[in-house]
């Protein structure tokens, strides 16, 4: 299948050899990667523990807390720890464990932590790092063109890392020292494509989306394989004409195959149900809808695809028509909790455009459609639970002014949900912007832009079973992007915009403990436990800090400091 | 799309729109690099030529009519000088209809600029130009304005049409005469700090969070505290213009703004 995309593009485009060689590298890596495979089952068979230092599949399943699989933390999206060695008693004694620097390479990415080892990246770059030390193993480096906006992380299937490029191509490099196993390409860079996003692995699937929306190009999520990187399918997020969703697009245009619909976020999982979950980007062209009217399925939609073939199972749309590029690439964050007194197979976003939706996540069931912070664009809910769009707050050649900006009531920054609160956690913004329609003969790419006036920021505690917001913690002027951790030490980590890393009580938003980081929290903290003792990561720009309880608070007690050296150290 | 702007407070508005120029931008860079400099020139003459020889077809800005869309063509993105467009333009596309058509290799440069000028400008759209027409923005009532201005809105309690903003129409372009009339962004915050002492101390603010407020005070100096110590009361030059932020409705705007550039 892989070969036959590549020879479509090939049809229309002047880069043959190059794309020849990718695909000899591809069967080169393939026959490569076969006698690795080979070699790994022998030694498998032969001593099972010796392959220590790749991930272990069943930890996706229910990750321990010594390892931090994938971008989420695991498949749910609650980015929830139970690690409480750090907790609300002893956070104040905190300290620093470690400090790794990355120059000029600003920090967007959620580590992942396995072994040992954590593996981040930035805009064609990818680290591994120790993960007791803070000392770099390797890095990786391939510099592309295309869009270097961020780079959100990396996945990880047995030995192999999974990286996608500016330049829309997935990579499969070898963990244990970052060399490269084989490179595909995702999508035609030069139409607009890229990808900043890190992919979902599940078993035998490696799950990868794209980006790019500054031209009217065709979003698509798929799947390949881990050791090829052959396609194994492919699921556009907006269907052919005549099939179910295509009567949501003009007939007889170009519309539906222009718009849009990027896989830019990393979905979420559920084992039992056999369900991707993904968030699904605006249409195109961006604030210019007039070319095509209709709901535009499946944009702006979270969608329940089948993990084995990628066919919808069902989908629900958070933002009929979006003119306002509010996609809804939120994390789809699941977990089972009681709902009007049925326990229920929940999915929870909080969605860009300043609405929280509850679903069912087993059949899309809508359950709950509530604000979460003052919007001004939606005069009410439909009966199908979407918000309804005012006709003014329309993006018009004079301007109309609408609360959220373009940039949204929240955006890609991770939310969290915290079983022991039974609250959902969200990083809320009021931004107040004026949107122009600059379009004056057909419209394409953006057809306008909005102009932000005002923003500030707030970190919202939500109950699930109302939307109602149960605290509400000020951030500060400006649009924070700090994305969101809770662990069971009763402790919620996040930053506000002055560049403080704050520890706050879950329960009511009280801080428990700050530092001034030097610099704004751009990614989401995240946190693992090695030798009994918990680390908690936070990137800042283009620092990666290490936190943890001073060594003597959780070292054991034959490894404690002789009390005779350091009063002899003293002496000196 | 991919909204991650930086947000400190003053670097907010610049902020969004160099995010939104460089993402338009990073692509421009490509496409501009690709194709070697696309002189105007060119475009213009290209764009006669094609609206004569394609415009039939492909419509006469190259959006595509019976033929297709060429300013989101693959062909085109990956054409650098015409030798793609040139290929198709000789030879036609016999099954779908369209026919070879001769031309120099000075008219394949030429459409080719003009094409991916179309491209460029597709590109472009991802940001309000500076000189965009203020004639679009004057949908309002200058009348209506005026009324606004000098009751609900509230704006005469701190400004004058022959004070302060006596000429302020001359002083922007229409994007930002808009914007700075909604929130003029930048004015800082001033505070009054009361030590345990007594003292005060007061002047711009110059740091301001939940655990740390900095002022210039009245010498110049930058003085500090943590606030649990400190008694601040802050005073926000901006803050009325937040209040009507929530109020406003789309005609009040219109009708401000075409009292506001009428100031001049």
């Amino acid at each position: 299948m892989r070969v036959h995309f590549f020879k479509a593009m090939c049809d229309v485009c002047d880069c043959k050899i190059q794309l020849k060689e990718k695909l000899r590298l591809c069967f080169t890596f393939r026959q490569t990667v076969g006698f690795l495979v080979a070699a790994i089952l022998m030694v498998a068979l032969l001593a099972p523990n010796l392959s220590a230092q790749g991930l272990d599949p069943a930890a996706l399943l229910r990750p321990p807390t010594d390892v931090w699989p994938t971008y989420n933390g695991d498949y749910s999206g609650i980015r929830f720890s139970t690690l409480d060695q750090i907790n609300a008693g002893n956070v104040e004694s905190l300290s620093l464990a470690w400090v790794f620097r990355t120059p000029g390479s600003v920090l967007k990415s959620t580590p992942l932590e396995v072994n040992g080892i954590l593996y981040f990246s930035a805009p064609d770059n990818v680290w591994a790092v120790d993960a007791r030390y803070g000392r770099l193993v390797w890095h990786y480096r391939r510099v592309s063109e295309g869009d270097h906006i961020g780079h959100r992380g990396v996945a990880m299937y047995k030995e192999s890392l999974y990286f996608t490029t500016p330049d829309a191509h997935l990579v499969c490099l070898n963990a244990k020292d970052g060399s490269v196993r084989w490179i595909v390409e995702l999508a035609d860079g030069k139409l607009g494509y890229f990808a900043t996003m890190a992919p979902l692995v599940v078993r035998d699937h490696v799950v990868v989306g794209v980006s790019g929306d500054v031209t009217d190009v065709r979003g698509f999520l798929e799947s390949v394989d881990p050791e090829t990187g052959a396609i194994q399918w492919r699921w556009y997020t907006t269907p052919e004409p005549g099939e179910p969703g295509s009567e949501t697009w003009p007939k007889d245009t170009d519309a539906i195959h222009h718009g849009g619909g990027m896989t830019w976020m990393t979905g979420t999982y559920d084992p039992a149900l056999n369900l991707l979950y993904w968030g699904i980007g605006n249409p195109n062209p961006v604030l210019a809808g007039e070319g095509r009217p209709g709901d535009n399925l499946y944009t702006c939609s979270i969608v329940a695809l089948n993990a084995d073939t990628g066919k919808l199972v069902w989908y629900f749309q958070p933002s009929p028509h979006d003119v306002h590029d509010w996609d809804a690439v939120q994390t789809p964050v699941l977990f089972d909790a009681d709902f009007k007194g049925k326990k229920r197979k929940l999915l929870a976003q909080a969605s860009r455009n300043g609405f929280f939706f509850v679903l069912d996540r087993t059949n899309g069931e809508h359950l709950l459609t509530a604000p979460f912070i003052d919007q001004t664009w939606s005069s009410g809910i439909d009966s199908r639970g979407r918000p309804i769009a005012k006709p003014e707050a329309t993006p018009s050649p004079d301007g109309a002014l609408v609360e959220p900006g373009s940039d949204g009531s929240t955006n890609w920054m991770a939310p969290s949900f915290d079983p022991q609160t039974g609250l959902f956690y969200v990083n809320a913004r009021r931004i107040f912007s004026v949107y122009y329609n600059t379009v004056t003969g057909k419209a394409e790419g953006w057809g306008g832009r909005d102009r932000i006036l005002w923003a500030n920021s707030t970190l919202r505690a939500l109950d699930y079973r109302t939307g109602k917001v149960v605290w509400n913690r000020e951030l500060g002027e400006g649009e924070s992007i700090a994305g969101i951790l809770t662990t069971a030490g009763r402790l919620l980590f996040s930053a506000d915009n002055a560049g403080n890393l704050l520890a706050l009580d879950p329960t009511n938003g009280q801080t428990l403990w700050h530092v001034n980081m030097g610099g704004e929290l751009l990614a989401s903290p995240m946190t693992y436990e090695l030798d009994g003792r918990q680390y908690v990561l936070v990137p800042v720009q283009d620092v990666l800090y290490a936190f943890a309880l001073p060594a003597s608070a959780t070292s054991k007690p034959e490894t404690t400091v002789n009390t005779g050296a350091v009063q002899k150290n003293a002496v000196h | 799309m991919q909204g991650q702007k930086r947000s400190s407070k003053h670097a907010k508005k610049i902020s969004f729109s160099l995010a939104a120029s460089t993402l338009a931008l990073g692509l421009w860079a490509s496409v501009a690099h690709s194709q070697s400099d696309p002189n105007e020139a060119a475009a213009q003459r290209g764009r006669k030529q094609f609206q004569q020889a394609c415009g039939f077809c492909h419509a006469q800005d190259a959006t595509g009519g019976r033929g297709p869309d060429l300013v989101r063509s693959p062909l085109v993105a990956h054409d650098k000088k015409g030798e793609l467009i040139g290929e198709v333009i000789r030879n036609g596309r016999p099954d779908k209809g369209m026919p070879p058509l001769p031309a120099t290799d000075e008219q394949i440069a030429d459409i080719a600029a003009f094409l991916h000028a179309r491209a460029l400008e597709a590109l472009r759209s991802s940001g309000v130009p500076s000189d965009y027409p203020v004639e679009k923005l004057l949908t309002g009532d200058a009348q209506a304005g005026k009324h606004f201005f000098e009751g609900a809105g509230g704006c005469k309690n701190c400004h004058s049409p022959t004070g302060d903003l006596a000429d302020i129409a001359r002083k922007y372009s229409s994007i930002e005469l808009e914007a700075r009339m909604l929130y003029p962004e930048g004015k800082r915050q001033s505070a009054v700090i009361t030590l345990p002492s007594g003292e005060q101390i007061s002047g711009p603010v110059v740091h301001y969070d939940d655990f740390v407020i900095a002022v210039r005070d009245d010498s110049g100096w930058y003085r500090s505290f943590s606030r649990g110590k400190v008694k601040v009361e802050l005073h926000d030059p901006l803050e009325a213009h937040r209040k009507l932020l929530d109020k406003l409705t789309q005609a009040d705007v219109h009708n401000l703004f075409t009292y506001v550039y009428s100031l001049k």
